[in-house]
């Protein structure tokens, strides 16, 4: 990299940076410093209030929707763990006639956007009562990040080596015991993958949730962010950049631990597809 | 039982969970809605079929053209401005050091942040009296009056398209930049043997070897943009006058604010198949067909 390159890149780094700094700078203003003009690039003194307001306001509504999306992820998470590891090995070690057919119309669905399907899943989910429920939400959500961690999933364990199966086959050790006890631990990074996936998925998403849960108790929240900033009549923006800023600490701090196995999963997703 | 029936049994027995969910939560609603758009939907209960009614209905609502052609245009304008810096990051940023390290987490990382966040933090530098942008500008002397970056049309497109630019471009990145790395050195090599100028190892071999890259990198961002809902239900509301309004918000509305199911179905389904078209066309030109 010459140094010119690296002063241009740098540069344009600032540029990427200066949104979150702005967001995070003004969440921390005093309210009567966030509508001043001009705007202060820094400011003398920091506070809290904003964030004091955001926790306090409607018997703290806002954490109750920072827990719901919590338990959305750790849901989905959980689902798509079960399917894509019993799945994934399925595919992989035990294929059977006609399994192939099934994993094309399972990787179909990343082809079929949910966005058409809204009306049928809303009346599904009415019908099995479980419309406004975190359960039914984390079971669309499961559903449709499934398939690329199954796809992921395979491939995987199509890279271990059939031996790894026979052996401990002859050693007497159940199917079950074979994947969770030989295969799994040799497959951490892509557990870790569809960790990272599935969690940034499920606590960004915003129409699912918005669509298929209504009263305030189970909104995630980018929903409940959303009413929340546009319930007054005038926008309170120093609480609205409180409300950003608090809402991206998670998925940032994810994305920045397992940010390596995100970029290798969607590596070996986009080549060997 | 035999060894092989065990083994098959356990192969279908651990695929299980998977059909039944993709069966319930995908299959099911998919001739649902196929079925429903064919239909006319009586809230009160009870549904009788129609024939391609709905369908001519969608055909002949100008809210659905206006939509279609909103959400073709916003693809237009920012595809390109996703793809074009996403693949010059790629490029400079290929050979791993410290600092292309450094710089890829920088690029990649606003790709975290959710949809809605990103909106709220850039309507809040767009903004016409507080905001950054109009400061800055008139600061510089570039602009004598602050302007209403999301008030109009063409302008609120581009200005929500600079958005989505800096969310998602570092994601197109990383897909090129590993499509970059699985080209083998050797093939650069014997084109310096040869005597190849950098603009022509650009074009002649880079491009051509990534194209299979580069066209996946291309579908999932222009699939992407064809969905398109959260950022202009939240930076635009569908304004001015609806011509930021995308066609899944149009959905959203006919369906859940309308109660037209019919209706909202049929246009659902024409949504489908156009992104499915559109996606063919875009394997198509990567030559994946010929593979």
């Amino acid at each position: 990299m010459s140094k010119k390159t690296f002063i241009l890149l740098l540069i344009l780094s600032l540029f990427f940076m200066i949104a979150i700094y702005w967001t995070v700078l003004t969440s921390f203003k005093p309210p009567e410093e966030v509508l001043s003009y001009p705007p202060g690039f820094i400011t003398a003194n920091p506070t809290l209030e904003q964030y004091n307001k955001l926790f306090t306001t409607a018997d703290s509504i806002f954490l109750r929707y920072a827990g719901n999306t919590f338990i959305l992820c750790g849901l989905s998470i959980a689902i798509v763990m079960i399917l894509s590891i019993l799945g994934g090995y399925s595919l992989s070690k035990l294929p059977f006639k006609g399994c192939n057919v099934i994993f094309l119309l399972v990787l179909s669905i990343m082809m079929v956007p949910y966005q058409s399907l809204l009306i049928p899943l809303y009346d599904l989910m009415n019908k099995l009562n479980l419309l406004d429920t975190l359960f039914g939400l984390s079971l669309i959500y499961a559903t449709y990040f499934m398939p690329f961690c199954l796809f992921m999933m395979k491939n995987y364990f199509s890279s271990l080596p059939a031996t790894l199966r026979e052996s401990a086959l002859i050693d007497g050790a159940s199917e079950l015991k074979i994947l969770f006890k030989v295969h799994l631990p040799l497959a951490m990074p892509a557990v870790a993958t569809i960790i990272v996936y599935v969690f940034l998925a499920t606590w960004n998403d915003f129409i699912l949730s918005l669509i298929f849960t209504s009263s305030s108790e189970v909104r995630n929240v980018q929903v409940g962010f959303m009413n929340f900033a546009t319930s007054r009549f005038t926008q309170d923006w120093g609480l609205i950049n409180a409300g950003a800023t608090f809402s991206i600490i998670p998925s940032i701090i994810v994305f920045l631990v397992l940010q390596k196995y995100y970029v290798q999963g969607m590596t070996s997703g986009s080549t060997k597809g | 039982m035999t060894l092989r029936q065990k083994k098959n049994f356990s192969g279908l027995l651990f695929l299980l969970p998977v059909m039944i969910m993709v069966g319930i939560f995908f299959i099911y609603p998919l001739i649902r809605v196929l079925i429903t758009s064919f239909q006319e939907w009586n809230v009160m209960g009870g549904s009788k079929f129609i024939g391609f009614e709905n369908y001519t209905a969608a055909l002949t609502d100008d809210e659905f053209w206006l939509t279609l052609g909103n959400t073709i245009i916003y693809a237009l304008i920012v595809t390109p401005m996703i793809f074009v810096p996403a693949l010059l990051l790629a490029v400079v940023l290929k050979k791993t050091s410290r600092s292309s390290k450094f710089f890829r987490t920088i690029f990649f990382l606003p790709f975290a942040i959710s949809f809605v966040a990103s909106s709220y933090m850039w309507k809040w530098i767009y903004n016409d009296t507080y905001g950054i942008l109009n400061y800055m500008l008139t600061s510089l002397h570039l602009i004598s009056q602050p302007i209403n970056w999301l008030g109009e049309t063409w302008l609120s497109r581009i200005m929500v398209s600079i958005m989505v630019s800096w969310k998602t471009l570092g994601f197109s990145m990383i897909i090129i930049l590993a499509g970059l790395q699985g080209i083998p050195n050797e093939v650069y090599e014997a084109a310096s043997i040869d005597g190849a100028k950098k603009s022509q190892t650009l074009r002649f071999i880079t491009l051509p070897l990534l194209r299979p890259t580069l066209i996946l990198a291309l579908i999932l961002s222009v699939a992407g943009s064809f969905k398109a809902f959260d950022h202009f239900f939240i930076m635009t509301k569908g304004g001015p006058l609806k011509t930021t309004e995308t066609i899944v918000m149009y959905i959203n509305k006919v369906a859940f604010e309308y109660y037209n199911i019919g209706l909202g179905s049929a246009i659902s389904v024409l949504f489908l198949i156009i992104l499915l078209i559109v996606s063919f066309f875009q394997l198509k030109a990567g030559g994946f067909s010929n593979e």
